[in-house]
């Protein structure tokens, strides 16, 4: 198979593993992502409520995940 | 478990505690126990590493280059980068705009040390019981640091991956073992 197929192939097709591992992967990245960017709102003086509320989660949810900074 | 431990295994678990002191970091990962096992000499692990393919000052530096890459990626393996490239998203692309935006290695971050002891995160955990698992499997009466590092390899993530990529692959180091433990 040319890589060019094989590329087209992983791409748009139906692989439900490579569909699965992406999700997997975007969770992590996301995950790392709000870590960045609560530790820089915080920095900035943002309080919980701010957070949470860009977040769209409440206050006690963003506290007891990222507390104490 | 530690009482099964033999001298190399506990200074490999030592020894990735106080990295993680060190680095300021608040829990043990995976990484740090093979940035320790790289620092070896003469332990069994040492030696199977080296049978297996890490055998330079040069290839040892390269594993903890791909560490370090890793690290900078915030934790994505490589195959991770790749699933996420299938759909669309350039990892790459997206570490450079959040360095230029919170500086280098923001991504790489991890949660600030606090008051107490270093504790072992979850894979680093997973890692010492599947030591364990594998001496008894092996029939090995105690746990050395070789069994640490088959342990590392064994499961899929950053450790592994980077070792593979060096050669050093689960069962290249498991072939590496028998002569090790004959010199050991």
């Amino acid at each position: 198979m040319s890589d060019a197929t094989e590329l087209a192939e992983r791409a748009g097709g139906a692989d439900p593993r490579e569909g699965l591992r992406a999700v997997a992967a975007l969770r992590r990245l996301l995950e790392q992502l709000e870590a960045v960017q609560v530790r820089s709102a915080r920095h900035q003086g943002w309080s919980w409520q701010e957070v949470a509320a860009e977040l769209g989660v409440s206050r006690q949810a963003v506290h007891k995940k990222h507390g104490r900074r | 478990m530690f009482e099964r431990f033999t001298g190399s295994a506990r200074e490999v678990v030592r020894g990735a505690a106080a990295r993680a002191e060190r680095g300021g970091e608040s829990h043990v990962a995976a990484e740090h126990l093979l940035r320790q096992l790289l620092d070896g000499s003469g332990t069994p692990g040492a030696v199977a590493l080296a049978a297996a393919g890490v055998d330079s000052e040069e290839r040892r530096a390269g594993v903890v280059r791909g560490l370090d890459e890793a690290r900078r990626r915030g934790g994505l393996t490589k195959s991770e980068t790749e699933a996420l490239a299938g759909i669309g998203i350039d990892v790459a692309a997206v570490v450079d705009r959040v360095e230029s935006a919170h500086g280098p290695g923001a991504l790489a971050r991890r949660r600030a040390w606090r008051r107490g002891r270093t504790r072992f995160d979850a894979d680093a955990k997973a890692v010492l019981e599947r030591s364990l698992r594998i001496a008894l499997g092996r029939g090995d009466k105690a746990i050395g640091d070789q069994h640490i590092l088959l342990a590392l390899a064994a499961a899929p993530g950053i450790p592994a991956e980077v070792l593979a990529d060096h050669g050093a692959t689960y069962a290249a180091i498991e072939a590496a073992l028998p002569a090790v433990q004959r010199a050991g």
